[in-house]
């Protein structure tokens, strides 16, 4: 834990080579963008903690694989429009609705939507919808960097096949590792624990992002 | 798929979830990344430091007035003569330097004299006979600072000087005779 909170102002900005590789960019780059967005997903440990949420309680390949693509669905898009029609949002603000995504995936795996409301929410609608928001994330980082118009569409396809790739290689150890850990009897057990602390992981950052915003 | 917690256990999660984070973010998070220190314990894991550590970097440009400068100076020493040249700097402030002969090793002294001072006293930093040096140095006092060169050669020699770092372009001395 105290790991991943003394890393937590890198979590979403660019290190600084990449800051400059970025701005001084120009033309189509395909694996160095490639590179970028893998980069981006696999240390960008909220979206990992949405996904962790998201797959929690998939026992099946096969729902995973629906659930992970409307994600994925819905992240392309606004990452593409974002970029594209300059869509500008405070980054502060966007990252912690993403935050809150992963405060509602917990509650929602806890049963808490089912206690109050009487029923869980489409499920996967709410997954799509987080992923426009994740999707807008991503937009509103890049574009802190005033990309170059040339080549900027292949580059954006690229970034974005980075993410994909960086989320699948992601998920690939979280499904491996939830899987084997389903097996053992302990998982029942803490499940309530480890949805507990999705939500306070969540809480955690939303303060942080928020307290960021009425700073800045 | 969900689990299906009873509504106290529900609420005693939300519940443990919302203290959890809230205890983290006052003691750790708001020292470390904030520099807001409400419980004490930020600063006593040191966790403040990470915060102070941004804010002082800015605050020393600040205080000096001094932005970061370079200077490329072309000098000549003229045969049998002494030059010195020299940069005015507030104590503490820094420079990095390279100065290369076109001729043969030269002796050189690197020393700064204190502002306003009469006595005639200056504290050497170097000195050596080379036919280049390259390093940096801190100012001890606010002064002057810099190098005075002696030629003992028979012809001119053209030194190139690079500084870069915080100061001001102090007048260049020539001609002096004496060492400094």
């Amino acid at each position: 834990m105290l790991l991943l909170f003394g890393s937590l102002t890198f979590a979403h900005g660019v290190d600084e080579q990449t800051r400059l590789f970025l701005q001084s960019n120009t033309g189509a780059n395909l694996i160095p963008f490639m590179y970028i967005g893998a980069k981006h997903m696999i240390t960008g440990y909220d979206h990992l903690l949405f996904l962790f949420g998201v797959i929690f309680f998939l026992f099946r390949t096969r729902d995973v694989l629906i659930y992970v693509s409307l994600f994925t669905l819905g992240h392309s898009t606004t990452l593409l429009l974002g970029v594209l029609m300059e869509v500008q949002l405070n980054a502060y603000l966007i990252d912690a609705i993403i935050a809150l995504s992963i405060v509602y995936k917990g509650f929602d795996n806890l049963g808490g939507f089912r206690k109050i409301l009487g029923h869980s929410p489409n499920s996967k609608m709410v997954v799509f919808i987080f992923g426009l928001f994740h999707g807008f994330g991503l937009a509103t980082k890049l574009q802190e960097f005033q990309l170059p118009e040339d080549g900027l569409l292949t580059n954006l396809l690229a970034f974005n096949v980075g993410v994909e790739l960086g989320q699948f290689a992601a998920l690939a150890i979280i499904v491996i590792a939830i899987s084997a850990w389903r097996r053992h009897e302990s998982f029942m057990r803490f499940a309530t624990v480890s949805n507990t602390l999705l939500m306070s992981a969540g809480f955690l950052l939303m303060a942080l992002q928020l307290t960021s915003y009425f700073q800045s | 798929m969900e689990q299906n917690l009873s509504g106290p256990a529900l609420i005693k999660a939300s519940a443990i979830a919302v203290v959890l984070a809230a205890v983290v973010f006052i003691t750790l998070v708001m020292p470390a990344e904030f520099g807001q220190d409400p419980t004490g314990i930020g600063k006593q894991l040191g966790l403040t430091a990470i915060a102070e550590a941004e804010e002082k970097t800015v605050i020393q440009y600040a205080d000096n007035g001094g932005e970061l400068r370079e200077d490329t100076i072309e000098l000549v020493v003229p045969a049998g003569q002494g030059i010195e040249y020299k940069l005015f700097m507030e104590k503490f402030q820094k420079v990095e330097y390279e100065w290369l002969s076109a001729g043969d090793a030269m002796y050189f002294d690197l020393h700064g004299e204190p502002k306003g001072d009469t006595t005639g006293y200056f504290e050497s930093y170097a000195i050596a006979t080379l036919p280049e040096m390259k390093g940096s140095f801190t100012a001890p006092f606010t002064g002057t600072h810099g190098w005075y060169w002696k030629n003992t050669s028979a012809e001119d020699v053209q030194i190139l000087l690079q500084t870069k770092g915080q100061y001001s372009l102090a007048k260049p001395a020539q001609n002096q005779e004496d060492t400094p």
